[in-house]
């Protein structure tokens, strides 16, 4: 599965536990224009839950579904 | 079957579903046990059973004496429980197919991940419990000690949390212009098999328990393992409920710990009146103040308490070796701390054992439980709401 558009830019937070995924991923989006695209990478398990779902609470819509690959996730959120 | 596997291992369970579960099953294992689900306490005897590996005596250590250290730890109920989770949580970890060597990027993760071990493991022994026994397991035995550890704990991860939002403390992230390629998945699985290895090797465990009439170890083993399977796939955790409603107003942990506390109180009180047992109470003093806030900081400064750090590090989360050895340090130094620094003395002597249920009757005890866990749920609503308000506002001005 692939993103639609490319990502303007790519929070790779591998090894990362919580709650800097969290907190990263909203502060990356707060410094983006408003409909640029942020892929996120993510192994913390605690993070597969609190990031989109925190990213949708903030406002922010995703781009696509989440994929699941191995054991992290990726993320496409529109800033 | 292929959607109920799916549900089981690939997804995480609901937190409310899965604490409700928990709080059950504690005041369950009180019922047969009269002891709570707890894990410091035995972390402590851990430091102790190392010290006297070093040949330290600690016989004479006035804490000791109160935790009582006998035996080994696989001799003790306690330890028990704790193995029973490190376990249970590795088993699923390994039946969903999502272990993996974790390391931090951030190279000063596994500094704060120690210092605030420490801090954690020191703050949970000086209040006499962790977020288990003076928490979630602490309010269902009508142990006022345990009211005090929350507004306590509340305070100390206010703080904490201030600290991780500074740059110093949370570092840059690697922001990368354009895309990235995720990691190549491995197409053989092996861990499922894992941890049916170990599913069975741990019911030949359970069954020796209980056919050599050891029931006590057989209880602390089984309910150990049900606790672990349900913190790891659940993911809860305690460090969150506090910690991220002041970050980024995220509720969902702290409402779904009232309800198991809820849940768990009307239980226990039920299980206390028809078998008349003597609820756990510990002693309310000035130390459960200040060790509850030491606990909120540490916990956060750590990214976990000691319950959640048990099946993170099972899921590799190397960043939860330094907190596990922090907690271990920190409270074989309380332990030490008590008599030989004189905290007991200086904290915890003026304090006394109170529990709701003398000092209000069941009907009070219940009534004023249930009223405050409403007030912390209402809080808890008022927080995350207000955060968004603002959040909203701080857009619009942007």
């Amino acid at each position: 599965m692939q993103a639609n558009k490319e990502a303007d830019f790519t929070l790779d937070l591998r090894g990362e536990s919580c709650p800097y995924p969290v907190i990263y991923t909203l502060e990356a989006l707060q410094g983006m224009k408003k409909g640029e695209l942020l892929q996120v990478i993510t192994d913390c398990p605690g993070s597969f839950r609190n990031v989109p779902e925190e990213a949708i609470a903030h406002g922010y819509t995703f781009a696509q579904e989440p994929v699941k690959n191995g054991q992290e996730y990726l993320f496409y959120i529109y800033a | 079957m292929k959607a109920m596997l799916h549900t089981i291992f690939q997804r995480h369970w609901n937190p409310y579903v899965v604490l409700l579960i928990a709080g059950l099953l504690s005041a369950l294992y009180f019922g047969l046990t009269s002891t709570v689900w707890a894990v410091t306490g035995e972390f402590t005897r851990l430091g102790g059973d190392i010290l006297q590996l070093l040949g330290v005596d600690v016989a004479d250590w006035q804490y000791y004496q109160m935790i009582k250290l006998q035996g080994a730890t696989w001799s003790r109920p306690d330890g028990w429980i704790v193995w029973g989770m490190f376990i249970g949580a590795l088993m699923m970890v390994l039946l969903s197919n999502s272990f993996k060597i974790r390391l931090p990027q951030q190279k000063r993760r596994y500094v704060q991940g120690f210092v605030g071990g420490i801090i954690a493991g020191f703050g949970a022994r000086l209040a006499l419990g962790c977020n288990l026994a003076a928490f979630f397991t602490g309010v269902p035995q009508f142990s006022l000690h345990s009211w005090i550890f929350i507004v306590a704990t509340g305070i100390g991860t206010f703080f904490g949390a201030k600290l991780t939002r500074t740059l110093w403390w949370k570092g840059r992230p690697s922001l990368l212009r354009g895309a990235a390629q995720p990691s190549k998945v491995k197409a053989r699985m092996i861990q499922p098999y894992l941890g049916a290895v170990i599913a069975i090797a741990y019911a030949g465990v359970l069954i020796y328990f209980f056919a050599t009439g050891q029931k006590l170890l057989g209880l602390g083993a089984l309910f150990g393992l049900a606790f672990g399977v349900l913190i790891e796939r659940g993911q809860i955790c305690f460090t969150a409920a506090f910690r991220d409603l002041f970050l980024v107003g995220r509720s969902l942990m702290a409402k779904a710990i009232i309800v198991g506390m809820a849940a768990s109180s009307v239980l226990t009180l039920v299980v206390i009146s028809i078998y008349d047992l003597t609820p756990v109470t510990q002693i309310a003093a000035l130390s459960t103040l200040l060790g509850g806030v030491l606990f909120g900081l540490g916990i956060v400064m750590a990214s976990g308490c000691e319950t959640g750090m048990m099946y993170r590090l099972m899921e590799g989360q190397v960043l939860f070796l330094p907190v596990f050895a922090g907690n271990i340090i920190g409270a074989t130094f309380l332990a030490y701390a008590w008599d030989h620094l004189g905290l007991y003395d200086a904290l915890v002597k003026h304090g006394e054992k109170i529990n709701l249920l003398d000092a209000l009757g069941p009907v009070g005890a219940i009534l004023s439980t249930l009223t405050m866990l409403a007030v912390l749920y209402a809080l808890t609503l008022y927080r995350e709401k207000n955060y968004h308000r603002n959040f909203e506002l701080n857009r619009g001005v942007k």
